[in-house]
């Protein structure tokens, strides 16, 4: 069953399509792996989820609701990690969530939870503001899984974080569904860790789909097309490359 | 609810702190002004609140309006900075109510501001007028004119505030708005029912006009209309996202 | 890097900032009230002045009380603002210059903004009374020598309020609060232009020299004659003293 169904979304900035008729389909209790160079419109089709921009054409379902009708419903189920993390710089790392639990009205337990769950523990009474990226970092992702919501939408959430961080995360993200019994939509601009975490994949470039499927569909389809298969960073770099030649030639 | 996670957001931006400040700022005009001209004014025939308002309700209107904009700014920079806004666009809840929470956590301290003013008022006549009789309906009767008049300001000056990432740019045109509408002339009756004039009004003088009744409804419309051109605002705005 | 590259450099920073915008529309603004009720300068109110003067001083007395101080707070903020929204200055303090340097070529874009306001008023100025000249069928244009002349001495008189302001938005790390001080400390300056202090509280400056020129056109409204002593000390002492402070703790909190 798909929790998240795209039709033909598209959206168009001006003159410049960031997302081009996308029709992605995200399996309940995946992870799924959101690919693409910097600029392909991985952020924009997350931002469309949550409703943060209107799509300028098709449609999408989120566990069976749409926007904007049920948009505070859909917005209940998505815990969220967007861009630069979002945070109040007055607040220290502990209030900030407080106020995300009121809003959620959750449990007061589940502050300490989310913090002990990315690590933030013995730097809750600091201010957000004098955090350093990476804890910047990890209270946002705590922001997005307190309360463990069914849905899970991050976008590029390792960066920033140092080796072990890294790991941290990427074993965390993949524990969730399992843990949580949770869906995981993750942005990468690395296949590399996406292909660490991921059940299915999506490669995006300049907002068109090239790609959809579980890892063994890729290395097939790859090898079908010619791509090199040892390595898929390869693959990923190939495909894009050849898209870029393809839409070179076709300008 | 909203009101309370508000709140929680001004933690440490000195939002209390500066009302306060200005609240006693404003305090400090009348009790100086008597301080110099004391003999001058007690020889005046009237209510001594009416002549202490009439010297005075000019500098502390304009106070009241000017901390009012700096408390507007602060709201929205304190989201703004560090994007905390972007965080609570994708939390289940209205941005109209978070709106509405800035708007009531706005007009409680301008509330108490105003009260600290009449507070010293009355203090002020109760020293140096030997004639002052306290009478706390008229009292409260003033504070909550004045209060009333000053809230389409606040609400305008919200609305603006949420539509500015910059700050400058919204404490600019609060500015510029303050500016205009005190330099034309305060004796138009249109002109004075503006957001930015109407705190200039006092409830003596609107008394003596029979004016009392058109502020209170004029500035209830203005206020309910700029709160509900906000909720419209932050509709249209996803659009244009 | 000279002096006046970095004056440059800062001015750039204020690119697509909407500040111009922001000082032109009260230019425009107080202009409008005395084109609307420009038939009110003929009505002199016993006040021996003439209706080109009246319409002069009266149409630049919400500038100097009001909008000059304002404009300069709202600049000094967006100075600020650009260096810290981003973490500008951050990159500022890592590159070879001397700090002073830097934030006295910062108080130089904020003199050159009020400048261009000042420039505005009087184009505004003449504008306007072009207007109002051809409205009323009077000849309301003063001569350029008298209007630059006050224009010019209102904006030397607000150089050591401009040097207070940037301190105290260097001083004071939050943006709103050094506002809130700022714009709350104009509003005292009507009272204090009539007290004998007067002259330690420089936002009052520019207001005392528009009142000067009230006095000499209109007799027996103000004094005449500027009172030199102990004025023009106790600014420069204010300016001097401001700038050093500013100039001293500049970037002091980013550096801890």
């Amino acid at each position: 069953m798909n929790i998240i169904e795209t039709q033909n979304l598209t959206k168009i900035y001006g003159n410049f399509t960031a997302v081009s008729k996308l029709n992605l389909h995200i399996r309940k209790g995946s992870v799924y792996g959101f690919l693409g160079p910097n600029g392909a419109g991985k952020s924009t089709t997350m931002k469309m989820f949550l409703g943060l921009t209107n799509p300028t054409a098709g449609n999408f379902h989120i566990d069976g609701k749409t926007y904007p009708a049920n948009r505070v419903s859909i917005l209940k189920e998505i815990g969220s990690f967007i861009e630069s993390p979002a945070f109040y710089g007055n607040l220290t790392g502990e209030e900030n969530l407080d106020i995300i639990r009121k809003i959620l009205g959750l449990h007061k337990s589940c502050v300490d939870e989310a913090l002990q769950l990315v690590g933030l523990t013995e730097f809750r009474k600091r201010l957000a503001k004098k955090y350093s990226l990476g804890m910047k970092q990890r209270l946002g992702l705590a922001g997005a899984l307190i309360g463990k919501p069914p849905i899970l939408i991050l976008d590029e959430p390792t960066n920033g974080l140092d080796p072990v961080g890294i790991h941290e995360i990427r074993t965390l993200i993949r524990s969730l569904p399992q843990r949580y019994d949770c869906t995981v939509l993750v942005s990468s601009h690395l296949l590399s860790e996406v292909e660490l975490m991921a059940d299915d994949i999506g490669i995006l470039n300049h907002g068109r789909l090239l790609f959809e499927g579980t890892l063994d569909d890729l290395k097939k389809s790859a090898q079908a097309a010619g791509f090199p298969t040892d390595n898929l960073e390869d693959t990923f770099l190939a495909m894009i490359d050849e898209d870029n030649h393809k839409r070179g030639s076709a300008i | 609810m909203s009101l309370v996670i508000e709140s929680k957001k001004l933690k440490r931006t000195g939002y209390l702190a500066a009302f306060l400040a200005g609240g006693f700022l404003a305090a400090a005009f009348p009790v100086v002004y008597m301080m110099v001209k004391a003999d001058e004014v007690t020889m005046l025939s009237g209510n001594p609140i009416d002549i202490l308002m009439s010297a005075n309700w000019q500098i502390m209107a304009m106070l009241n309006i000017l901390v009012s904009i700096c408390g507007a700014c602060m709201m929205y920079y304190a989201e703004y900075a560090d994007n905390g806004i972007q965080k609570m666009s994708v939390l289940p809840i209205r941005q109209g109510n978070m709106f509405l929470g800035k708007f009531t956590i706005a007009a409680l301290v301008l509330s108490a501001m105003v009260v600290i003013e009449t507070a010293v008022l009355v203090g002020c006549g109760e020293y140096w007028f030997s004639n002052y009789r306290f009478d706390l309906a008229e009292v409260l009767k003033i504070a909550g004119f004045q209060i009333f008049v000053t809230l389409p300001t606040v609400m305008l000056m919200l609305v603006i505030a949420s539509a500015c990432r910059n700050m400058w740019v919204s404490l600019g045109i609060g500015v510029i708005l303050v500016f205009t509408l005190s330099i034309l002339p305060q004796d138009n009756a249109v002109l004075s029912l503006f957001p930015f004039a109407s705190p200039y009004q006092m409830l003596p003088a609107a008394i003596e006009s029979g004016r009392t009744v058109l502020f209170l409804v004029v500035c209830g419309i203005e206020t309910a209309l700029f709160g509900v051109a906000e909720v419209i605002y932050l509709k249209v705005q996803r659009c244009f996202e | 890097m000279s002096y006046l590259s970095l004056v440059w450099v800062e001015l750039k920073k204020t690119r697509h900032s909407k500040i111009f915008l922001i000082l032109l529309i009260p230019v425009i603004m107080m202009w409008v009230p005395s084109i609307i009720n420009a038939d009110m300068n003929f009505d002199l109110r016993g006040i021996p002045i003439t209706p080109e003067k009246n319409f002069f001083i009266q149409g630049f007395m919400g500038m100097v009380w009001f909008m000059i101080p304002a404009s300069l707070v709202i600049c000094t903020v967006l100075l600020n603002q650009t260096e810290r929204s981003n973490k500008g200055i951050l990159k500022m303090l890592s590159l070879p210059i001397n700090t002073a340097k830097l934030c006295l070529a910062k108080f130089t874009v904020l003199l050159v903004l009020t400048a261009a306001q000042m420039i505005m008023s009087i184009v505004a100025y003449y504008v306007c009374a072009a207007l109002v000249t051809h409205t009323q069928n009077y000849f309301f244009i003063l001569e350029p020598l008298y209007v630059c002349k006050n224009v010019c001495s209102i904006y030397a008189s607000a150089i050591p309020m401009a040097a207070v302001y940037w301190m105290i938005s260097i001083l004071i790390q939050s943006p709103i609060f050094s506002v809130g001080i700022g714009l709350a400390s104009i509003v005292p300056s009507v009272l204090m232009i009539n007290t004998k202090i007067w002259f330690a509280y420089p936002m009052s400056y520019p207001f005392y020299l528009l009142m000067v020129a009230y006095g000499r056109a209109a007799e027996g409204v103000y004094e005449t004659q500027i009172v030199w002593l102990p004025w023009l000390p106790v600014a420069i002492g204010i300016t001097i003293l401001a700038l050093a402070v500013s100039c001293i703790r500049y970037g002091a909190s980013e550096r801890r």
